[in-house]
This record gives structure tokens, sequence and C-alpha cells, in this order.
């Protein structure tokens, strides 16, 4: 991670409010995220709830500050926007913000002024999933629910505006969720205003060089549609749904497109389901791509159902609840010289220790009882050699940590030949078929307690 | 979407502009095929010939019959071909004997020849003036590219598929230094300053830019507008008031979204001292 330039260097070891900042997580083009730890000294005890606060978060550091070295004040549009968007909705598939702090810091110029905020830590983003397994067998999983994010986001009245990989965080249970709402704007009528600001290959035509004004740009919520589209045959595919080796000339390809000077050539080892629903969110102009989410998610399910990997169950209950309307949040972000520390959120109810690889915990889902390892809740997710992923790291983790098999080696997420070894090893002591194949029936008996 | 703009000389209208976007091409010649105002006369006007433009307009498909005439006798009667590209350009040279000649106005000089029969010559400047010889005059006529991209160098290094302005200005050309000036006041900590008129534009480019006029500066304010594609305020149906309205909006727009900063400024020559800072 070294070299690589930062919107926001943090030092190691940094204070902000009661959290420490650790290692860079991800860096954008306005933000950098670190990981943050509540420091021990805060809140009265390490493994209790300080205001529901998990001891983990990720800090999203905008570097909002009035001398920060180049004085981009529509930083703090971008900033605001995310803040009022995460205040004010939450949602299963939406990143939860539980706080927002300003950095009051005089002998750090740079760093005076930056709004913090304090996110749910993800283990990581969708493209850096796509960047070591292209076509992940979780993906249409995953696009439901990345297309259930965008109905709620849609349905509450927003626009994400910059939808793409990067923005999908995959959280230790392998389930998505939608992040970085810097671009996001509230629907106002037919459109939103969203600030001059896109990312081309999730563009769609009629936005890629567009008309703007004082406000910025008009977008609608059909611009989301389209770059799910996109996302979606990338997942699906592994390759961009319009030709080009670069986004230059992809764009260009998007714009023929548009004219009707060149047809849409899907890829054709999609599904009939998915070819109709990519194609419906590819339509070349804004009218022709459906804008009811609801109905679009009911096809995505749909499509994604069909293929052998259904959905992920989910580790744990849902247990979001709409947030009070509370006032204390009321307090400006940007200009609040002191630190401003607002803890709205309900207490979480998770009192027992959340899994992990080390110490498999027993959970009961909608699927069933067993124990979990932090990393997937499935129960039926077929991996087998040559694959990766969350799936094989909770497989790694079962394996090592609560049936003993050393063999598995590192828990990498890679299932290689001392993965196949140890499922090989595991099978034969459970009495199944020894085909080194992660099936349904393998899942069961690795979530069950280990023998003797 | 069109991404290249042909404009005739002498064109006042924006109606009279020929755009085409990525992959649609314009033949111009003495006579474009079905264009009704290609007549062989000659040429009256001593900065180029007459051109009109032909076929649909605005924007419209120009594919197949339309074209951009020139009604000069020596000029042949398909003369080239313009291809939108991407989001430059390429210049066909279809004449049996006259080398093509595309100057970057603002280039001192900068140009590249185009010889005949030369196929789909990329042309690199945004802006492009584009001379013809003909039995002893020159005619001209401009190409304008303004999508033109840039990327971002603070991004190298930065994985994923980087969020980007939807905009991008080059620092170097003349329209940055004007939309510079306009905001200067307003970048020197006076956010409600109002914005100077065109003759104090002028007379702030003037020790950078020698040559700089009126009708300079407001070419370059039309030309950012188009650039940023600038969607017309409600005042801009007055006459009257146009100008100001669209200086109005370029100004607050490449403020809000930092498209010029106070950094930026240094394209302008140092303040004269008594300018209020």
């Amino acid at each position: 991670m070294t070299g690589r330039p930062y919107a926001v260097p943090v030092p190691k070891g940094y204070r902000i409010g009661p959290w420490e900042v650790r290692e860079p997580v991800a860096s954008g083009a306005f933000a950098t995220v670190y990981e943050g730890v509540r420091a021990a000294s805060a809140g009265a005890g390490r493994t209790s709830d300080a205001g529901g606060l998990p001891r983990r978060t990720a800090l999203k550091f905008l570097p909002t500050g009035t001398r920060t070295p180049r004085q981009l004040h529509h930083l703090r549009d971008l900033a605001e926007r995310e803040v009022q968007l995460l205040r004010r909705l939450r949602s299963p598939r939406l990143v939860r913000m539980y706080d927002t702090l300003t950095v009051d810091d005089p002998d750090h110029p740079e760093l005076d002024g930056a709004t913090v905020l304090v996110l749910e830590r993800a283990e990581g983003s969708l493209d850096a999933v796509l960047a070591r397994t292209p076509r992940p067998e979780a993906g249409p999983a995953l696009l439901a629910q990345i297309c259930e994010g965008l109905h709620q986001l849609h349905h509450a009245g927003w626009v994400h505006g910059d939808l793409k990989p990067a923005n999908v965080l995959l959280m230790a249970d392998g389930s998505a969720r939608l992040a970085d709402f810097n671009m996001a704007a509230e629907l106002e009528g037919t459109h939103a205003y969203s600030p001059a600001f896109s990312t081309p290959d999730y563009t769609p035509p009629e936005l890629l060089w567009p008309e703007v004004d004082e406000r910025g740009t008009r977008i609608r919520p059909s611009a989301d549609v389209w770059a799910f589209g996109v996302l979606a045959h990338l997942v699906l595919t592994g390759a961009f749904p319009l030709p080009g080796g670069t986004s230059e000339a992809r764009c260009d390809a998007a714009t023929r497109y548009a004219r009707g000077r060149e047809e849409l050539r899907l890829s054709p080892g999609l599904s009939e389901a998915w070819q109709d629903v990519l194609r419906d969110c590819l339509a070349p102009t804004h009218a022709e791509r459906p804008t009811d989410t609801a109905a679009l998610l009911r096809r995505v399910e749909g499509a994604a159902g069909t293929s052998r990997s259904a959905r992920l169950p989910r580790l744990r209950p849902r247990r979001w609840r709409r947030p009070a309307r509370a006032a204390v949040v009321a307090a400006a972000v940007v200009g609040v010289t002191s630190l401003a520390y607002t803890s709205p959120w309900e207490p979480d109810p998770t009192t027992t220790a959340p899994p992990t690889c080390e110490r498999p915990v027993v959970y009961e889902d909608a699927d069933g009882r067993g124990y979990m390892a932090g990393h997937s809740g499935t129960w039926d997710f077929t991996v087998q050699r040559g694959d990766g992923g969350s799936q094989v790291r909770e497989l790694q983790c079962l394996l090592r940590h609560l049936h003993g098999i050393e063999e598995v080696g590192e828990v990498d997420g890679d299932f290689g030949p001392l993965t196949q070894g140890a499922v090989v090893v595991f099978q034969k002591r459970a009495g199944l078929d020894a085909d080194g194949v992660v099936g349904p029936a393998t899942w069961r008996a690795l979530r069950e307690p280990a023998s003797g | 979407m069109y991404s290249v703009i042909v404009v005739p000389p002498s064109c006042g209208n924006v109606s009279e502009q020929l755009r085409i976007s990525a992959g649609e091409r314009i033949e111009f010649g003495r006579a474009c095929p079905g264009d009704p105002y290609a007549r062989g006369s000659g040429s009256g006007d001593s900065r180029s010939g007459r051109l009109h433009s032909g076929g649909s307009r605005s924007g419209a498909s120009l594919s197949g019959s339309g074209g951009l005439a020139i009604a000069h006798a020596g000029v042949p009667r398909v003369a080239g071909e313009i291809t939108a590209h991407r989001t430059f350009w390429l210049l066909s040279n279809l004449s049996e004997d006259q080398t093509y000649v595309v100057e970057n106005p603002e280039g001192a000089g900068e140009h590249i020849k185009v010889a005949p029969g030369r196929v789909d010559a990329p042309v690199p400047f945004e802006m492009s003036r584009v001379t013809l010889p003909a039995a002893g005059d020159l005619l001209s006529f401009d190409v304008w590219a303004p999508r033109h991209a840039f990327r971002s160098v603070e991004r190298q290094g930065l994985e994923g598929a980087g969020t980007v302005p939807a905009f991008a200005l080059d620092r170097t050309k003349r329209y940055f230094a004007v939309l510079a000036a306009l905001c200067e006041r307003r970048l020197r900590g006076e956010p409600r300053a109002p914005l100077p008129a065109v003759e104090e534009i002028v007379e702030r480019l003037r020790p950078s830019w020698p040559k700089v006029s009126r009708s300079a500066v407001y070419w370059n304010i039309d030309y950012l507008a188009v650039k940023l594609r600038l969607r017309p305020g409600p005042d801009t149906a007055e006459p009257g008031r146009r100008t100001h309205g669209k200086k109005e909006s370029l100004a607050s727009l490449a403020l809000r979204f930092d498209l010029v900063r106070e950094d930026d400024l240094v394209v302008l020559a140092p303040a004269p001292s008594g300018t209020e800072r």
C-alpha cells in the first residue's frame, strides 16, 4: 500500500474522537478510508457497547477543511451529500453510518476541518473481488442484493449517481451494501442534481457529455439503472457490455449505440433471463429503461435464482430499524469548530461476540442452526477447486479451527490443492462422498460440532 | 452526443454549425450531394469563399446527403471529408493535387499538412482552422472538438475506475485564461464581487495576450458555453442580457465545481498593483 497517493494522508495512530486510525483501507478521488479501532481508553468497556458502536469501523476522511492544500470547496458539497443521505436513510443494503466527526486540530492544518464519517467496516469492495476472481460464483446473488440496495435508495427518493464495483462493499457475512454517496442526489420531481462528476464506464450515454448549469448535472434514476446493467454484465461475464480496450473507446461505443449506429451485443454466455434484464437496463435512452426498481428487483432475483448459486443466506436476522428523526444529528458537520460527536443510533442488540475464523460460533438463521466462522452464512453454496472468495474462506476456517484439519493450510480464500485435500479428509471422516466438492451435504456436516 | 462541430466562416448563428457525433462524416466541396446552395460562383469574400451549410442542422444526423458546400470555382466538387472519431476527428483530402493545412489557431503556427489523397488523417487540435488553397485564394473554415478529454495525473496509482469530472478544461488554452479573468475577483476572496465587464477582461488579459480583442473574449465565452454544455438560463431569451447571463452562469459553474481555482490564476499576468485582492 505504500507509495500510493492518498487523497487524505492520516498518520497511523491518529486519534479522532474515540477512534484510533489504523491502516488505510481504500482511497478514491476525494476521500481516503482508514480502519478505525476504538481506543482502549475510550468508553466504559472493551467488549460491551459504547453507544452501540462496534470496535472496528471504517473512518472515511474527506478533506473539507479550510486550510487543506487545495481549497476544494466542492468537497464540502460532496461530503454534505453523503452525510445527508446516510443520516436520513438506513436500509439493510446501504452502508451504515454510526457517526460524523470533524477534525479539530490546528497542529495538522492539512487535516484540520476534515469531515470524518464513521462507517460500518466492510471486508472489501466488489472491485477487489472482481480483480481477483472475475465472474465470482456469488455474482448473481450479489447482484440481487445490489439491486435491492438500488431499490431502497430510489424508493426513498435518492439517486446514487456513481454506482460501480468499487462502491459496492462486501460485509463479513458475504452480503453486499451500497456505499460512497458523494454523488448522490435527492430527486426533485423526475430529476436530481448531481455534481458534475461521473465514472465514464458506468455513465449512461446521455450523461457522457451532459448539459450543466450552476446546480450541476441533471440526472434521473435511470442513470443508476444503466450503471447497474454495466455492473451486472461485468460481474456475470467478466467483461464490459460495450466493446473497447479503454474506457474512452467504450464510451465512444456507448455513444454510437445510443445513436443507433451500433447494436448491443451481450455476452452469449448469459442466460435468457439475464439477457432480458440487461437489455432493458442498458436501453439506449433513459425513457426505455425500467425505473420501477421493485419490479426490476423481482426480475433480477428471478434471474439469479435460476442459476446455480441461490441467494446468500444472511448470517444474522435483519435488525434494521428506522431511526428516530433525531434532532441530535442536526449539528452542522462543516464549520463546527470543536469535535462534533453525535451518536444517535440505537444500541446494537447483538450482545454475544461475533464469530471469528479462529472461534466459530453457533448461530441460527432461517436455514438452520450451526457454526459460523464470520465469512459466509451459506448452507448450500457449492465451491470446489479453483474457486475463491468468502465462501472458501468460511470453509477453510471451519476445516481448520472447528474440525482441526491442519492440512488445509493458511486461510487465504483460495480453493487450491491443500484445501481440496482437507475437504477430502473431512468428507471421508464424515462418511460423505469424498469428491472434494463442497455442496449442501458437506456444508451441513461442516457446520456441525466437531466429532470427538 | 455530438463530438465535433464544423463552423462555416462568418457563421453568426449557432444553427448554421454542423454537429456530428462519433462515426458520422461530413463531406465538403463545391457541390455537396443534395445541397441546394451549391453554385459555382466567384469569391467575393476576401477572408474565404462563401460557405453554406447544407443538409439537416443543429446536431441532427448528417450522414449521407448532408455536407458543407464551398461555393468557389477553384474547389473540387468533392474536396474532402470530415469524420468524427471518439473525441477527435479525421480529415480525408479527396482533391487531386492540393495539400490542405490544418492549423491550431492558438498554437503559434502549429499545423499539420494533409497531402492529396490522404484518407482519415487524425487531427489532434481542440480548435482547428482548415485551409484549402483554391485558384489563388485561401479558403478556410473551423472545426472544434470540444470533448477532448484530460485525465488527472493525481489518480495515477489508484486502482479501480476513477470518478472524474464530467468536464475537462485545457489549462493552456485561451478560453481558460478568459475563464480565470472572469472569476479572478471571486477567487481572490470576494465571493460576491461583480463580474468584470468584457472591456476589463480584455485589459486584464492584454499583458499575456497582446492581440486580445473584445470579439476574441466574446468568442471564448461562447466557446466555453458550448464546451461546458451550459444550459441556457431563463433570462438569456432577452437579447441584451445574453452575454451577461452567460458570463454569470459560467462563473458560478466554474466556481461551484472548481473548474478554475486560485492556483490557476497564474495563467494571468501578475495582478497590477492597486488591483483589489
